[in-house]
């Protein structure tokens, strides 16, 4: 089928204005847009500048908004948006660097501020020398352990547009998956970052963040729940474990 | 020595007591008191009198029991109160200094108070019928 591909061009300090540029592709129904931009780089415009690594939706770094929807182009088919129009733009509330590249580095500030690693500063149990943990206490948060951090979420956020010093959603999703692990003891750290003014109560439940994770995330429902402890002062560790037991489990 | 246990299923944490953690609680539970003071209010006036027969023999008969008083003032402050506090949600996208949005705080606690005594004035006052 042959489609338009519109897309966003900006070099910013070089280019007065942003514009779009429009190109003409045949294209299979069932390629994925980073093959397109891939084949606009490659054959007709090797100055389009997008990132990408991994290519299959697990590294994240292909963040963009497709047909005004912020999704990763390497899980995007050309049939899925049915129509033969498509639109690609960087996505929205952080500055372009150039073309569909945004400056991450205010996002990354942001997942750093919520301390996104295990504080247990206990010593080591001497005879196992390992925090145990039932199945329960691990799928409370095994939701948001699925994060790759793409910024897909947070740049989905009319909050987060509005203002930059609001946490975001994905800083969100990265403090509850450490708050609700049974084994760690950060949370009063990660708390106390969250009940600023730009921390988690800069949420609206807009469910944008929700719509447009790649991972399908429960995200405005993990804020809920660290919105929740920060009521209550109080965190229930135990999660429903969906699924089958692992086969031998006694 | 210490061996490996398994964690309990609940802690708790010290959080911080800060005036955003206090306004949002008070947005759910000014929710939870607005849901019955808003629906018995709109099935009374709207649907049971019907907003074309009421008047102001209506209101001072209304009036003359105390209790409707105080649950039009409950009225009035609560969902202005929950609405300021929406509105200062809102505001607070735009105004990313601490030192403004400090003093938004106040303006809009000014106009509840205002709002709120003008409610309160009407509501004690009642009604004072016209001479024949």
């Amino acid at each position: 089928m042959q489609i338009t591909v519109k897309i966003y061009r900006h070099i910013p300090g070089v280019d007065t204005q942003p514009r779009y540029d429009e190109y003409t592709l045949d294209v299979d129904p069932k390629e994925r847009i980073l093959d397109l931009l891939e084949n606009i780089k490659g054959f007709k415009d090797g100055t389009l500048a997008f990132r990408r690594s991994c290519a299959h939706g697990v590294c994240g770094s292909d963040a963009m908004r497709i047909n005004g929807r912020n999704r990763l182009a390497c899980k995007v088919l050309v049939q899925d948006l049915d129509t033969d129009q498509i639109v690609i733009e960087p996505i929205i509330g952080l500055d372009v660097i150039k073309d569909l590249i945004v400056d991450m580095d205010p996002f990354f500030e942001q997942y750093r501020s919520v301390l996104p690693y295990l504080i247990n500063d206990d010593p080591l149990p001497a005879d196992g020398k390992e925090r145990l943990q039932s199945q329960e206490q691990r799928a409370r948060f095994d939701d948001t352990t699925k994060c790759i951090l793409c910024a897909a979420c947070t740049t989905a956020c009319p909050p987060f547009w509005a203002n930059r010093k609001y946490v975001g959603p994905a800083a969100i999703v990265n403090a509850h998956r450490f708050i609700f692990d049974s084994r760690d003891h950060g949370a009063e750290q990660r708390l106390s970052r969250l009940s600023e003014p730009d921390g988690v109560w800069r949420c609206r439940t807009v469910f944008n963040c929700t719509e447009a994770c790649p991972r399908e995330i429960k995200i405005t429902q993990a804020i809920a729940e660290v919105k929740e402890v920060l009521a209550s002062g109080k965190i229930n560790y135990k999660g429903v474990q969906i699924g089958p037991e692992r086969v031998g489990s006694g | 020595m210490e061996t490996s246990t398994i964690a309990p299923n609940t802690r708790q944490v010290r959080v911080p007591k800060n005036y955003e953690t206090t306004a949002w609680k008070w947005m759910r539970y000014s929710a939870l008191l607005l849901i019955p003071l808003a629906w018995i209010h709109v099935i009374l006036q709207d649907v049971i009198v019907g907003v074309h027969r009421i008047d102001l023999n209506y209101v001072a008969l209304r009036w003359a029991n105390v209790g409707w008083r105080i649950y039009d003032i409950a009225l009035v402050a609560f969902a202005f109160a929950h609405g300021m506090n929406g509105l200062r949600q809102i505001l607070a996208e735009y105004f990313p200094s601490p030192k403004a949005r400090q003093t938004l705080g106040w303006i809009l606690l000014a106009l509840w108070f205002v709002i709120t005594a003008i409610g309160v004035v009407a509501v004690v006052g009642g009604v004072r019928m016209p001479k024949q």
